[in-house]
């Protein structure tokens, strides 16, 4: 033992070039007698542990090892003693200087000459753990976004094989992740861009030409079942390991779509409450202009007739025959007006008990969809407990589509903006607003907004808001106009709460 | 006749002014025109035997702000509403404003110097209901009275079966009864009758 020591500690530590290269290596290194003394170390060694050689040298192995860990390494170098093994890894902690706990990972074998030593090769692990933390960290917050988010994750290689099949990939393809894994992409895909896959990524990896990665599109997806529907996928390109992998997300456009078309729809029955609306107000005008005239010539007709009886005088027959036959006519054209003004005033409406907050949600869902709403603050104030009130449900939500759809445009240049949506109740009627933070309606259109005709916009006839009024005043309630406290115009409309 | 009675009309329209005052004057009565509600309430004295023929759309002034102008000031004289638009709503804000009765344009003489002569019996005041009307109304079944009721506050089918808890299609054939037993012509006569009778919209 000591002769060992002796041998080492004489050495030069300059000129032995083994020497040197010992205190030069980045790992740590430890010779130790069996009874625990610490025979030799090399720099990176009395690195780790913050000591100089000379106080190391005076140590000994329990002085240095972490008391729980000590055990363990005596049982394993109980092993190694009794050739059992010829060498041994373990990860344990030693006692840094300044008390801290310095985790290594030490690879343990002997040398048997002349007595045996130990030799250890020690490496710092606290990097390494530090690292495994954070991509632990990260996978666990990466995995959590994936479940979270309902865009399905699916990753190929160069060849178009799937390498990873994300639940919600599952759940939107109807495959199971075993299934589909080492199969190619393009059975998720319908014809013609199942047979074509393939030579699109070839064409990518030939030109890097992108078509669809880190662009996105809308395509179609085919599901276990054969079923279509559309989704949105964006592919973003990786390396790893020095090859590529492409990552799709994919997401289900089933319920954008349909509440696209649903808006097409409301705007296709806009427009049709639109024209019946015009036809209604024209079929009102009619009605009074063309009554005052028909009353006119019935009552001059009737008069006459009787003048002519109370004059006892002799009057041809057919003269009061002619008379009596005008009165007649005249009387069929007013019966003619009246039914289509009741046709136009009844035959579309379709009113019945509306749940009024239902009524809002939609509009405003509506409303907001495909709206430039970026940048858009929606607060919606329901009132619970609200009963249900007779209304057309559509013409009301295009009233309030309207006028949410007016809000948003009035705030396109606003530095604030809000978009509040209100129910409130007042002595027996119902009352929605719909406020914005615009810069309010200029003084000289406030007062005819509701007529015809009247716009502040640069495209548009300037009927919706006449047309609003008509529907509101349909439905036996009000809709007005008013600043709002604070900059931007109030839209408040009734309806009674009980017909 | 000694007691004439005059006949105010009110009405924007010339045409209806003069030809409603010709044939109230081929009746034997006399008549006064005014172009506006204004120009009605700007006169001196009322005649003992009158009655008002009130359009209902006039710029300005209403006829139904006449009627609330009237009942401000005390003016008392029976009133007959005339409007080019079957509204039943209207008809019932009207009646219970103070009209004793409303007719749609265009009438028939007939119809216009039957309400007349109704009116100047009952000056300012509702005509009292019918006894025929009122035997009419109580060979109603509980439910046909129900359906009157919305009939006459001029609720859609839709909304008194959701009301009365029956399919759209049995209020229909409820309406329909109702017309018959209460011998009436139009949805206007009905409401006539019935407000005449008494009968208050919403009162189910």
């Amino acid at each position: 033992m000591a002769e060992g020591k002796s041998n080492l500690a004489a050495q030069d530590a300059t000129s032995d070039p083994y020497r040197r290269l010992f205190d030069a290596a980045a790992i740590g290194i430890k010779w130790s007698a069996p009874d625990g003394r610490l025979v030799e170390v090399n720099h990176s060694f009395c690195a780790l542990l913050g000591f100089e050689r000379a106080d190391l040298l005076a140590r000994r192995y329990d002085d240095i090892t972490h008391p729980e860990d000590a055990p363990e390494d005596r049982r394993q170098f109980a092993r190694l003693m009794a050739g059992e093994i010829p060498s041994y890894t373990i990860e344990k902690r030693y006692i840094h200087k300044s008390g801290e706990p310095v985790r290594v990972r030490v690879t343990s074998s002997l040398m048997k000459s002349p007595i045996p030593y130990r030799i250890s090769i020690v490496e710092d692990v606290r990097a390494y753990h530090q690292a495994e933390r954070v991509r632990q960290e990260s996978e666990a917050r990466l995995r959590s976004i994936l479940d979270a988010v309902p865009d399905a994750m699916i990753v190929i290689g160069e060849r178009g094989l799937i390498e990873s099949f994300s639940p919600s990939a599952e759940k939107m393809f109807g495959y199971a992740a075993g299934e589909v894994i080492g199969q190619n992409v393009k059975i998720l895909m319908p014809e013609p861009y199942r047979a074509q896959h393939d030579s699109y990524i070839g064409r990518y990896l030939e030109t890097s030409e992108p078509h669809i990665i880190g662009i996105g599109r809308l395509v179609t997806g085919q599901r276990k079942d054969g079923g279509l529907f559309p989704i949105e996928l964006s592919v973003g390109e990786s390396k790893l390991e020095g090859r590529r992998i492409f990552t799709g997300f994919v997401r289900d456009m089933t319920e954008r779509e349909s509440a696209e078309r649903r808006i097409e729809e409301l705007q296709g029955e806009l427009t049709h409450v639109a024209r019946l609306s015009e036809l209604g107000q024209m079929g009102a005008a009619l009605a009074h202009e063309l009554n005052q005239p028909l009353s006119a010539i019935v009552n001059y007709l009737q008069a006459g007739r009787r003048i002519l009886q109370a004059a006892e005088m002799p009057v041809p027959p057919r003269v009061a025959e002619t008379m009596e036959k005008a009165a007649a006519q005249a009387e069929r054209a007013g019966q003619v007006i009246r039914r289509l003004r009741e046709f136009v005033a009844r035959g579309e409406t379709d009113r019945r008990p509306e749940n009024v907050n239902t009524v809002i949600e939609e509009a405003a869902a509506l409303a907001l969809i495909g709206a430039k709403s970026a940048g858009i603050t929606t607060r919606i104030t329901l009132r619970p407990n609200l009963p249900p009130v007779v209304m057309d449900k559509v013409q009301i939500q295009q009233v309030l589509l309207n006028l949410i759809r007016n809000a948003l445009e009035a705030m396109e240049s606003s530095e604030e903006r809000i978009l509040a949506i209100e129910a409130a109740t007042k002595d027996g009627m119902l009352e929605l607003r719909v406020s914005d933070t615009g810069p309010g309606l200029p003084p000289e259109v406030a007062g005819n907004l509701f007529q015809p005709f009247i716009t502040t916009k640069s495209r548009g006839m300037g009927v919706g808001l006449s047309i609003c009024r008509s529907i509101i005043e349909a439905h036996g309630g009000r809709i007005s106009t008013a600043k709002r406290p604070g900059g931007g115009t109030v839209f408040a409309f009734t309806l009674p709460l009980e017909a | 006749m000694a007691d004439n009675p005059t006949i105010f009309i009110v009405d924007d329209d010339e045409a209806v002014r003069d030809s409603l005052s010709m044939l109230i004057e081929s009746a034997g009565m006399k008549s006064q025109t005014f172009g506006s509600c204004r120009e009605f309430l700007a006169r001196r004295a009322l005649p003992q035997r009158t009655c008002l023929l009130l359009d209902v759309h006039m710029p300005e002034m209403s006829g139904l702000q006449l009627l609330d102008e009237m009942a401000k000031r005390g003016i008392k004289l029976p009133v007959i509403v005339m409007t080019g638009q079957a509204d039943v709503p209207l008809a019932v804000r009207a009646m219970k404003a103070g009209a004793v009765d409303f007719i749609e344009k265009p009438f028939t003489d007939e119809l216009m110097l039957d309400a007349i002569q109704r009116a100047l019996k009952a000056p300012a005041a509702k005509s009292p209901a019918d006894p025929a009307i009122k035997e009419r109304l109580a060979q109603l079944s509980p439910r046909e009275h129900e359906v009157l009721l919305h009939m006459v506050a001029g609720n859609p089918n839709k909304v008194a079966a959701y009301n009365l808890g029956i399919s759209p299609r049995t209020v229909e054939i409820h309406r329909a009864r109702v017309m018959e037993k209460m011998a009436a012509r139009s949805l206007s006569e009905l409401v006539r009758m019935a407000l005449a009778a008494g009968v208050e919209p919403g009162s189910g």
